[in-house]
């Protein structure tokens, strides 16, 4: 459904994006997590068609990015939502409606049933006087104004309270149930651990890593083994009366096994423990710049 | 963009320059002068208005009427009253009066171009009727025009003598004629007020500006983190904005004086010009505070200050009159009188403001 | 062929679409508070406006000090003229520059030998003439009251020979034959009647020419002979009829339906205004106002200045906190947001210029001819939006907008009827169409053409700026620029379309160098050569820099080599095209001459080949020669192209200053 090659962004000598390459089947939700500057939010606008990428390739549904038809069956959600203040929330919608040619009756069908979806309340009310959570669930409606089957969405959670954030994102879970395809980007990997189907990591304008969460842990996460012995081993602990070593490879196991056996012991309980999406993540920011974080 | 507030321009401010309010400010004429459009906007203004000043007076000096001097005016005449017409005529300067015999040959005369102007003159029932033609469209018509109208006037004032007998009351006769710059009143009463109330009049506009961009963009809330309150932000804009009014304003003063028109009273032009300026930043900025929008507040900045300078006609002397008075040295103690109480004004409206402003809650904003 | 009908009828909806929306957005954009307050205040100066008539607006009150006792006879006049203000009469104060004018009796004793002093006895002199005026008026016996009767008209000459008859000689023409003798006999004193074209009871001249035997004008012999000397000889000798107030009026040769057939009766602001008939006492009559396309040109232009407030406020306002990012990802492309965007306001300014035509008796030429002034207020204000950042700064950008435009617009109507050069400003078209004069089509595109095209490269360049990485964040205005120039680059051969598109801006430029300079006549030619090389050496070059800076080309010398030869092609191109100004007679001034130098070059007796090489091939090279120094420049960074852009004009003014010494 969408599908980027090399893409490369440079602002005069900064580089903002170098290299990124990835694919997003079709009813996929695909994540992008990476620290601030990472080239998170220009990646998604050259996606959108918004910047054009300096080299590379993108395009969405068969088509190149920023074509009118592209532009007809993505939706966009900028992660600051941009609003004509002085309008309501419904002549706001109506006017994009407008834009994207949805006939009259159907976008007033659509326009209440995604408020009602979103439980927005006040749409007689100018722009400017809303809560910054109404102002982005206006937004999110006018994302899905056009039924797009692609959705973009730049930190769609970010900066609102906590309920409305997990509001949205439960709402964007919904979204990618309903057979959407989506890309989206967030620093709260918590989100994205809990919708996405597949990851990218970006880190200084390069994808350093992509996969599905399993993949990924294997490449970057570190599972670890509790090996839990009657008797001590090397590196072993006493703990409860057992002794606990931890290690990382089924060969470690192995070898405590061995060594536990050669002693006259036993090994009792062996418990795997993998690593969260926030490991991985600081795993591969680490590898990537030895300073750490950004 | 959002980080107009979060530049290190506070690093500097631990120094000598320590009162938030000249922080404001300084941010505030950075900003301008950082912008270098302004710089150059301004620039390009100054060259217009220098040569569009040099032009109108250049203009208006070459073709006002009496002072041109690109030769006579050349007037056929011809009728009963031709000696009438040419006894006058002996007064008046550049002008040739050329005597037909009958009114055919005056027409074709001046047909050909061989005239500039045509007078045929006539009796009408005891008066002199005098037929003038004279060409259509040309910016000389004007001069051409005025020669004869001076003309025929003095026809008349010496008709009027020679017909003293029939009429009740005398004329007074008039003073004798001095060559004098027909735009000088105008220069003084119109030009120069003009000039000076114009420089506040933007500074006002752009403080409305300076504070509902702020508020608008969402910068203004940052400054709740900062600390200052929004009474220093307000005076500090109003400082900036103020300041540059009498700056333009002298630099027209000066364009004037390089253009050969003298102002005098420099210090208190400049004086009236930085109370207007801060009366009208003032209404700015409370516009701003109050309406919080942009459009909205610089619809009413405008009008309002139109308003204001209306009502000021009922004062016993127009601001526009005072700034004539200064300018051409004719001040009176009613003028000063003025001018200390447009300074009062000046500094009641700031202190409303300021008190306007601390009892705003820049949440609300 | 229905691609092309399909794909604009997409663009006419799109456009229409963002128009309606930008209307109905904006219209909710002010609320009912502001409406009413704004709407109070101005309902307030209209009340004030008779409160300050009956308080009398005198700006110029107390301007002069004059030293007068009551016993003198000047005393009264200069008491009811507020412009005076009365002291005691004190030769010391006159000496002190505490009093302008000391009088006694009925004479000026001293003034103050200044500026102001000579004004304040120029001053007198008229007040006591309207004082005298206006005691006459009290008489009773208004025949030697008011003894003279003037009757204005204005008649064209069939020629101007300025030339004056030597000496003061009565010439005693009294042939008195139909021949010659002007064919416009005065109307009949029957009140008024006889205004304008053909008498004022019945048809009875003949108003066509011809005709030499003349209907004899007897009576109310009204003739009108309309531009042929050989007029009937109506010498209708229209006594007249009452007198009183000058009520007649004569016929003018002008075509009929003309303005002055509404209003004779004295000066009437119209009459004043449009140089129709005047009549009455010599103190009523007013000469024309000479700027009259002066104050034309300003009511024209008002509302364009109103207008682009607006419109620059609403074009910023996308960009502030990127609330326009929505429309770029929206399915309609930058040019239907840019026109829909720009209607409503093109809309508002045809609109008031129809007004405003209709009002003033204008025809379809006066608005034709506002379109481009419009589209130049509206693209300056787009691409100074666009490159605004703030709206402190769009203020100051709208401002100077306003005044350069203005000025470009007006400053050469005032010479309308002086010299052609006044054509490069459409604003000319509308002041001939409002005084009835027919404008050529030629006139009419080398008038309107440099403004349009100037406007819709305006616009374009606005476009290249019209993107996310441009709107939305803080880029120094020069990268802008370079920006706006760089986003018209597709290749090499774009170098030169752009050269050739750039020209409108350089012809404007010149054209206002030339009007700028020309009022000095000759002296001016060399600073007009300057600047033009100065001029045109930027333009061929700038955007191979901005090319440069946006890494569109390789670093190879021939590159470079090539750009300048296209550029310089393309401004070749550009400037044979630009060969309309020789529609007018634009060369006839030596300035003009100056300015479009390489085209100066017919009538030199030179031989054919010569001719064509110095029209033709020497400019080319010139041009490709310039370009390229400069490209090659522009190769090397910012300080390289400054030096070769200099070595660039220098070359310039050197081919110039040789052309101008050989054919001027």
């Amino acid at each position: 459904m969408i599908a980027a090659r090399n893409l490369r962004k440079e602002y005069g000598d900064f580089v903002a994006v170098e290299g990124s390459t990835f694919e997003v089947s079709e009813g996929e939700v695909f994540g992008i997590i990476g620290p601030n500057g990472a080239g998170k939010t220009t990646t998604l606008k050259m996606v959108a068609g918004l910047v054009e990428p300096t080299a590379g390739e993108v395009s969405v549904a068969g088509y190149g990015a920023g074509e009118t038809e592209m532009r007809k069956v993505l939706g966009f959600l900028p992660e600051e939502s941009p609003l004509y203040e002085e309008m309501t929330p419904l002549s706001y919608l109506n006017f994009f409606a407008d834009l994207y040619d949805v006939p009259g009756g159907v976008a007033d069908r659509r326009i209440h049933d995604t408020l009602d979806r979103l439980d927005l309340e006040h749409r007689e009310r100018p722009l400017g006087d809303m809560s910054k959570g109404m102002k982005r669930k206006v937004a999110i409606a006018r994302s899905l104004i056009n039924d797009p089957e692609v959705l973009v969405y730049d930190e769609p959670g970010s900066g609102l309270d906590p309920l409305t954030t997990n509001y949205i994102i439960e709402f964007t879970r919904e979204l990618g149930e309903q057979g959407k395809t989506i890309v989206f980007s967030a620093h709260n990997l918590y989100h994205v651990e809990s919708i996405c189907d597949r990851v990218a990591i970006m880190n200084e304008g390069a994808v350093v890593a992509k996969g599905d969460l399993g993949e990924l842990r294997a490449a970057h996460g570190e599972t670890k083994y509790h090996v839990y012995t009657t008797v001590e081993v090397p590196d072993s602990a006493r703990e409860n009366g057992r002794y606990h070593r931890v290690v990382e490879s089924m060969d470690a196991v192995d070898e405590t096994r061995e060594a536990a056996q050669a002693a006259g012991g036993e090994v009792v309980d062996i418990r795997t423990d993998e690593s969260s999406l926030e490991e991985v993540f600081l795993n591969v920011a680490e590898s990537q710049s030895p300073s750490g974080g950004r | 963009m959002s980080d107009e507030y979060a530049s290190p321009d506070g690093e500097e401010s631990g120094g000598w320059f320590s009162d938030p309010r000249v922080t404001v400010a300084r941010r505030d004429v950075a900003s301008l002068s950082r912008e270098k459009t302004i710089v150059l906007a301004l620039l390009i203004q100054l060259f217009v208005a220098a040569f569009s000043s040099f032009l109108v007076v250049g203009l208006t000096s070459l073709y006002s009427p009496g002072s041109v001097s690109a030769g006579e005016v050349v007037v056929g005449v011809s009728g009963e009253y031709t000696d009438e017409i040419q006894r006058a005529a002996a007064e008046q300067e550049r002008l040739r009066l050329v005597v037909y015999s009958d009114e055919a040959a005056v027409r074709e005369a001046y047909r050909d171009g061989n005239l500039h102007a045509a007078i045929i003159t006539d009796d009408s029932g005891g008066r002199i009727a005098a037929e003038v033609i004279a060409p259509k469209e040309s910016i000389q018509t004007t001069l051409i025009v005025d020669k004869i109208r001076t003309l025929l006037e003095a026809v008349e004032r010496q008709e009027r003598v020679a017909r003293a007998d029939n009429l009740d009351r005398s004329t007074i006769p008039l003073p004798g004629t001095v060559e004098a710059s027909p735009y000088f009143g105008f220069t003084y009463t119109v030009l120069i007020p003009l000039l000076l109330f114009l420089p506040p009049f933007i500074s006002g506009s752009v403080a409305v500006d300076a504070l509902t961009e702020e508020i608008e963009r969402g910068t203004l809330e940052l400054l709740r983190i900062a600390p200052v309150s929004l009474v220093d932000i307000v005076d500090g804009k109003a400082v900036g904005m103020v300041l540059i009014a009498p700056l333009q304003a002298g630099l027209w003063l000066l364009l004037l004086g390089l253009n050969g028109i003298e102002v005098a009273n420099v210090a208190a032009l400049l004086g009236l010009v930085t109370a207007f300026a801060t009366l009208v930043v003032v209404l700015g900025l409370v516009l701003g505070l109050v309406t919080g929008r942009r459009r909205q507040a610089q619809l009413l900045y405008s009008v309002l200050v139109l308003f204001a300078f209306g009502t000021l006609v009922s004062l016993p002397e127009h601001p526009a009159t005072t700034v004539a008075k200064l300018a051409v040295d004719s001040a009176t103690t009613g003028s000063y009188l003025h001018l200390a109480g447009y300074g009062v004004a000046a500094v009641v409206g700031v202190a409303l403001a300021r008190r306007l402003a601390g009892r705003t809650d820049p949440e609300s904003l | 062929m229905g691609g092309a009908g399909e794909w604009l009828r997409t663009r006419a909806r799109n456009a229409t679409r963002i128009a309606y929306w930008e209307v109905t957005k904006n219209a909710g954009g002010v609320d009912r508070r502001t409406l009413a307050i704004a709407s109070l205040a101005l309902v307030g100066l209209g009340a004030l406006a008779p409160l300050a008539v009956s308080h009398g607006v005198a700006l110029d009150k107390g301007i002069y000090r004059v030293g007068v006792t009551e016993e003198d006879p000047y005393y009264e006049p200069t008491f009811f003229d507020s412009t005076f203000r009365i002291q005691e009469p004190s030769s010391a104060a006159v000496r002190a520059d505490q009093q302008e004018v000391l009088v006694r009796g009925t004479q000026v004793r001293e003034y103050a030998r200044t500026q102001k002093g000579r004004a304040a006895v120029a001053e007198l002199r008229s007040t006591v003439d309207s004082y005298n005026d206006r005691l006459m008026r009290a008489e009773d016996n208004q025949t030697a009251a008011y003894p003279v009767v003037v009757n204005l008209t204005y008649v064209e000459q069939d020629a101007v020979q300025v030339v004056a008859p030597q000496g003061r000689t009565t010439i005693d023409t009294s042939q008195g034959d139909g021949e010659g003798s002007g064919g416009d006999g005065d109307g009949d004193g029957s009140d008024g009647g006889g205004a304008g074209d053909g008498g004022g009871d019945g048809d009875g001249g003949g108003d066509g020419s011809g005709s030499s035997d003349g209907t004899g004008g007897d009576g109310d012999g009204s003739g009108d002979g309309s531009g042929s000397s050989d007029g009937t000889g109506g010498d209708g000798d229209g006594t007249s009829g009452d007198g009183t107030g000058g009520d007649g009026a004569s016929g003018t040769p002008e075509p009929p339906g003309d303005a002055d057939s509404e209003n004779v009766g004295g000066s009437s602001f119209t009459a004043r205004l449009t140089g129709g008939s005047v009549s009455g006492a010599p103190s009523a009559i007013s000469p024309p106002f000479p700027f009259r396309s002066l104050v034309l040109a300003f009511v024209f232009v008002l509302p364009l200045n109103f207008i682009i407030q607006a419109y620059g406020s609403t074009v910023l306002s996308e960009r502030i906190n990127r609330r326009g990012e929505l429309l770029l990802v929206a399915p309609v492309s930058r040019g239907d947001i840019i026109v829909g965007k720009t209607l409503p306001y093109f809309g508002a300014a045809l609109g008031a210029a129809t007004l405003i035509t209709i009002a003033l008796g204008g025809s379809h030429v006066s608005v034709l001819a506002v379109v481009p002034i419009a589209g130049l207020f509206l693209s300056a204000t787009f691409l100074g939006a666009m490159f605004a950042r703030s709206f402190k700064e769009l203020t100051f950008v709208t401002v100077t907008i306003t005044v350069s435009l203005t000025s470009y617009a007006f400053v050469p109507a005032i010479f309308t009827d002086v010299t052609p050069i006044a054509l490069i400003s459409p604003l000319t078209l509308v002041v001939r169409d409002l005084q009835g004069q027919a404008v050529g089509a030629g006139q009419f595109a080398f008038s309107t053409l440099p403004p349009t095209l100037t406007a819709l490269v305006l616009f374009g360049l606005g476009a290249g700026l019209y993107r996310e990485e441009d709107m939305f964040t803080q880029r120094p205005i020069p990268l802008k620029v370079l920006d706006a120039l760089a986003g018209r680059i597709k290749g090499k051969r774009s170098v030169g379309l752009l050269s050739a598109v750039l020209l409108p801006f350089v012809l404007v430029a010149e054209l206002l160098v030339i009007a700028l300079l020309f009022a000095l006549g000759e002296a001016s030619i060399p600073f007009i050569l300057v600047a033009v090389a100065i001029i045109e050496e930027v333009a061929k070059s700038l955007h191979v820099y901005a090319g440069y800076v946006h890494a569109r080309f390789d670093d190879r010398l021939r590159t470079a080599l090539l750009l300048g030869a296209f550029s310089g092609l393309g401004f070749f191109v550009g400037e044979k095209l630009a060969l309309v100004a020789q529609l007018v007679d634009l060369p006839e001034l030596p300035a003009g001459r100056a300015g479009l130098s390489s085209q100066a070059a017919l009538n030199t007796g030179l031989p054919l080949w010569l001719v064509v090489a110095g029209l033709l091939l020497a400019p080319l090279a010139l041009h490709v020669v310039t370009a390229s120094i400069s490209a090659v420049g522009a190769r090397r960074g910012r300080r390289a192209y400054a030096v070769a852009l200099c070595t660039a004009v220098v070359v310039h003014l050197a081919y110039n200053l040789a052309v101008v010494s050989v054919y001027v």
